[in-house]
């Protein structure tokens, strides 16, 4: 055998090591945006070693902060468990701005607009019941409720002028983004400004959605009411989309809007519905990040978690157990940044840029499942040959 | 006051307008562009990354560096936007989110590069480049001119290069055999690739105009905005960029109404502000008056509106 047919030999069995891990259809959905994740931390990796720190270490660190790993040492009334309640803690709002885009995107929108809703929906859940005397049992339940009304209201806003008007629903989002910034800006600075912390005044306890400083064992922990809302209403929606009817309609539309509107369904009804569904979760991410991660608003600041969803979202599939995976990882990247940043000393910053280079790989799933397909196709051709030979 | 409403409208619709007739050749050739947010912000980080490192090291004075720091931003936005290009040609990932993508991983990357940066080189913990002010100049005679002579009153260098480019940005567009094949691109690349032109090359050299073009924009905003770059050059103007165009129906001319409309409206909000004395927290209510105006006018329009046919669509060669 010449040196070039080894060489081939070699690489083929490079690409059918790749294959094995990756080929099989059936479980594509998960092991490509693992690979995808790889490769990202991968190109971070170099990153690191480029400034001459250790990749490896600064990755383990990351986690350490995160609460997957144990830190060496804690500080009084803290341990790994109330760095994972935290972890969860600020997880939720993102496993709801995702699953808001997603359902746009299963509709065939595209609902950029998730922070406007979200600080909308916030806003006006903290003047209504977070400045309220209203006791727990009333209060916890009416922020989620004025919330998901809130956000509801601006997402089916959207769908409304792209309906009526055809007004592109990235353009009237955007616009809605900062119109709802500004304006609220300036009413928090008017009206309900901490002249100490120059954010909004801080809610009461009793409407708050995640229950601080909770002693348990011994510990002192963070306990989300909203995450475990977020866990199931993702299998609501998994059912919903797999199920019902309206379900279905929305995929159509999404799919083929002619074709949607040939088999009678009411187009333009149901993208009313699909923005309106999925602002009602981007104001239930809303509340879960001003008034249960934080709880007070800052002004002149949209949530960058809004964003970050339409990575979180593409991760995952528009799937909502593969969000609820991938909000997972993206929030232990964030999260762990801090003690990444002090441990390592790499900055923090890197953390975003993760997040963007997993979204840009991402972007990318479509067209690496057509090369692997085709890779495979070209390998049993060469293999029958030699099989013949 | 009428002066400074010209003036700060001028140099803010400018700059916008350039990034504007970009998208309008990305769109034009069939490519969604969300990404002149994230293109122009990389451009000004590249333009001003080189000119603060060139200033420092050749001890040059960095207000002399500023046509280079325009022609850098220029290539800076082009070298991302090939991002863009081969996301959607070569990998034909869906347009808008390749779009969305930049955006974010635009914001990510400039951010950790100047604080990085900053620290390695410089030694100082800034995520800020200093560039330096432009020079600002009045055309003799021309600026005498009661009231329209704002026009040509203490303008950047950089709005004379925004209309030279743009006029001949208009006439390729409009007049060249390049130009007719883009726009047909947008419309019926079949009939394009029938005519034996490669549709994939002409989409990759739209891309790349408006990533250069966003990149003299952001560089532009630098300027006249900030005197520095920082990630608070990702104030949305690129999308602002964006609404514009389609105000504009995807033609130069429009959208140049639609940029001048924007940028008055905004020195327009701030000088009735200053009529008014209105304390400082209103001008929070003032920054909405482009936006508002933009929705309003999309109201009003959208209906007559026509985008490129084969907008958004990835263009198989195999589908007829």
């Amino acid at each position: 055998m010449s040196e070039k047919t080894i060489n081939k030999k070699k690489e083929n069995t490079f690409i059918r090591i790749i294959l094995k891990l990756v080929g099989n259809e059936k479980w594509q959905h998960i092991t490509i945006p693992i690979l995808l994740i790889l490769l990202s931390f991968i190109a971070a990796s170099i990153i690191i070693l480029i400034l001459g720190k250790n990749p490896l270490m600064a990755i383990y660190n990351l986690f350490q902060g995160a609460g997957i790993f144990p830190k060496p040492s804690y500080a009084a009334h803290k341990s790994m468990l109330t760095d994972f309640l935290s972890l969860l803690n600020y997880m939720t709002p993102m496993i709801f701005a995702s699953l808001a885009v997603a359902i746009a995107l299963k509709g065939g929108l595209f609902n950029i607009g998730v922070s406007g809703q979200m600080l909308l929906a916030g806003f006006i859940a903290t003047i209504t019941i977070g400045y309220s005397n209203l006791n727990w049992g009333l209060a916890k339940p009416l922020v989620l409720i004025v919330g998901m009304v809130a956000g509801g209201i601006l997402g089916g806003l959207i769908g409304f002028l792209k309906y009526k008007f055809n007004i592109n629903e990235v353009v009237s989002s955007i616009m809605f983004n900062y119109i709802v910034e500004y304006v609220l800006s300036f009413f928090i600075h008017s009206y309900y400004i901490d002249p100490v912390s120059r954010q909004s005044r801080y809610i009461s306890d009793a409407s708050r959605l995640t229950l601080v400083n909770v002693e348990l064992f011994g510990l002192k922990m963070d306990i989300s009411i909203g995450f475990i809302i977020a866990i199931i209403l993702a299998v609501v929606l998994k059912r919903f989309f797999d199920k019902s009817r309206v379900g279905f309609e929305i995929k159509a539309v999404g799919a083929n809007p002619k074709g949607a509107k040939y088999a009678g369904i009411n187009v333009g009804k149901t993208i009313i519905l699909t923005m309106t569904l999925s602002g009602v979760f981007a104001g239930l991410a809303g509340v879960t990040y001003y008034l249960g991660y934080f709880a007070s608003i800052q002004p002149k600041t949209l949530a960058s978690v809004g964003f970050d969803g339409v990575a979180v979202a593409l991760l995952g599939n528009t799937n909502p157990y593969g969000i609820i995976a991938s909000s997972f990882l993206i929030s232990i990247i964030d999260r762990g940044s801090n003690y990444m940043n002090s441990m390592a000393g790499v900055r923090k910053e890197i953390a975003s840029v993760i997040t963007g280079m997993i979204l840009l790989f991402s972007a990318c799933n479509a067209y690496i499942q057509h090369k692997i397909r085709m890779k495979k196709d070209k390998l049993e051709h060469v293999a029958g040959k030699e099989h013949e030979e | 006051m009428l002066d400074t409403i010209i003036i700060d409208g001028l140099s803010f619709a400018l700059p916008l307008f350039i990034m504007a007739i970009g998208g309008i050749y990305c769109e034009r050739s069939g490519i969604t562009n969300l990404a002149i947010e994230g293109l122009q912000g990389f451009g000004a980080f590249f333009g001003a990354l080189w000119i603060v490192i060139i200033s420092s090291f050749f001890n040059i004075p960095i207000n002399k560096l500023f046509y280079l720091a325009l022609l850098l931003s220029m290539v800076g936005g082009m070298l991302f936007s090939i991002i863009h290009a081969l996301l959607c040609i070569k990998f034909k990932a869906n347009q808008v989110i390749s779009g969305v993508v930049i955006n974010i991983l635009s914001t990510a990357l400039t951010t950790f590069l100047t604080t990085q940066i900053n620290s390695l080189v410089f030694g100082e913990l800034s995520d800020k480049f200093q560039i330096g002010t432009s020079v600002r100049f009045s055309v003799p005679l021309l600026s005498e001119i009661p009231v329209l002579g704002a026009i040509f009153k203490n303008l950047y260098p950089f709005e004379i290069v925004i209309i030279v480019i743009a006029i001949i940005a208009a006439y390729v567009l409009n007049k060249t055999r390049f130009g007719l094949r883009l726009r047909a691109c947008g419309d019926n690349p079949h009939s394009v690739d029938a005519a034996g032109v490669d549709v994939y090359k002409v989409q990759f050299k739209a891309v790349l105009v408006s990533g250069a073009l966003s990149g003299l924009g952001g560089i532009s905003f630098a300027y006249s905005i900030s005197t520095n770059f920082s990630p608070a050059i990702y104030m949305g103007y690129g999308y602002l960029a964006i609404a514009a165009l389609i105000f504009g129906n995807w033609n130069i001319l429009p959208t140049f109404g639609a940029c001048l409309l924007f940028g008055f409206a905004r020195s327009g909000g701030y000088a009735l502000a200053q009529i008014l004395k209105m304390p400082s927290t209103f001008s929070d209510l003032i920054m909405i008056l482009p936006y508002v105006v933009t929705l309003l006018l999309l109201i009003f329009f959208s209906k007559t509106n026509r985008a490129p046919r084969a907008l958004g669509e990835i263009y198989d060669k195999g589908k007829r």
